[in-house]
């Protein structure tokens, strides 16, 4: 069992949390968009990192769903954005 | 095997963390996409290399491994997609840089159009 | 909305049969030989039900096109050698712009010419520069036989067109073109 995985986990989740601010602050919608982008693969890596360490694939699937949705959701946001919604 | 894994690992940690702080302090909505282009390339892949030789070699799941794989691909297929379209949508939004940009050759072109 | 051709499903329902296999865990226990039919069965049902629908969202042109080992050969040493060399390069160079306490950045948006002609070769070649940090497409667009696209750059060293372009996507459009044509 290496415990370096759960540490790693931790500087994912961190990093999200300080991309948290940029999500209240972003001063457009452009901004927005991309910063939850970025914290939605972010969350994905502390998942994949958690599943390696409790060695269980059911979080690896989880992570595959949450990127999926992410993409789709970033890209529905950015076709709204063009006007073409 | 070890070290390597944590290398790889720390390696992508040190990347996002650069990304996030590039986009916490980059001055307009089009370098803060640039910013986070880097968290989703290389933030991504050391994680899943170094995640795909734990598999393989720690667990011994196979199963694991190839789908760590197949979301690597995922991440490099769909990531350019996302960040053209919200930088196109962006644009046409009518988000726009506080300070001047050196040039800016498409709004020259699109105002031509018109 | 072009008819979809028979090719084109075919490769589509292959695409879509080994995603398949992926998500249901399937294709490690083939090799292992624990693998149940029903599974195998269903997916090709939905597979070729999907493919029929969503083949000509994804197909245009020649749907066998990379089916050669030439072909293979170049695609693979473009995945796995060049194309991440570039990438680490750019990367290494965005963050430490990053870093850096004074922020050194020159943004602008820059129209660069593209001289690879299928539709695959063209998409490829924008999202490796999207890829790569620091240079993001923002648009394509094709004025008399000439293919353009606007690039935002973090860092614009020239704007003159043929520079910018040698500056921006000197290998990778010429491995693009060792593959496509």
């Amino acid at each position: 069992m290496m415990t370096e995985l759960a540490f790693f986990a931790i500087c994912f989740v961190v990093l999200a949390f300080c991309l948290l601010i940029r999500l209240i602050l972003g001063p457009s919608v452009a901004d927005r968009a991309v910063a939850a982008d970025s914290i939605d693969i972010l969350a994905d890596m502390a998942l994949i990192l958690f599943a390696l360490y409790s060695g269980r694939s059911v979080f690896l699937d989880i992570a595959f769903i949450t990127a999926l949705l992410g993409f789709i959701g970033s890209t529905i946001v950015a076709r709204y954005l063009e006007g073409r919604l | 095997m070890r070290i390597a894994i944590d290398i790889l690992i720390g390696i992508s940690v040190f990347f996002a963390f650069a990304g996030v702080v590039g986009m916490l302090r980059m001055p307009d909505s089009f370098c803060r996409m640039q910013s986070s282009t880097n968290i989703s390339t290389l933030g991504v892949l050391g994680v899943i290399i170094g995640g795909i030789l734990y598999a393989a070699f720690f667990l011994g799941d196979a199963g694991m491994a190839v789908k760590l794989a197949g979301m690597g691909l995922f991440y490099i297929i769909t990531s350019p997609i996302s960040g053209h379209a919200i930088c196109k949508g962006a644009y046409k939004h009518g988000v726009r840089p506080e300070k001047e940009m050196v040039c800016d050759k498409y709004g020259e072109d699109m105002v031509e159009e018109e | 909305m072009k008819k979809s051709s028979f090719p084109a499903v075919l490769s589509t329902a292959i695409l879509l049969y080994l995603f398949w296999l992926l998500i249901t865990g399937q294709i490690v226990s083939i090799f292992r030989g624990d693998f149940s039919v029903q599974v195998l069965i269903a997916g090709v049902i939905v597979s070729l039900l999907v493919a029929v629908f969503s083949a000509r969202f994804f197909i245009h042109e020649k749907a066998f096109y990379l089916w050669n080992p030439m072909r293979l050969i170049n695609l693979l040493l473009y995945a796995l050698i060049i194309f991440p060399i570039e990438l680490v390069k750019a990367n290494v160079d965005v963050a430490i712009r990053a870093l850096k306490p004074s922020l050194p950045v020159n943004p602008g948006i820059v129209k660069v010419p593209v001289d690879v002609k299928s539709e695959y070769a063209q998409s490829m070649v924008a999202n490796s520069i999207t890829l790569t940090p620091g240079t993001i497409t923002m648009d394509i667009t094709e004025e008399d036989g000439q293919t353009n696209y606007y690039i935002h750059w973090i860092d614009v060293a020239t704007q003159d067109p043929k520079e910018a372009g040698d500056a921006i996507k000197g290998t990778l459009e010429k491995w693009t073109r060792r593959i496509w044509e």
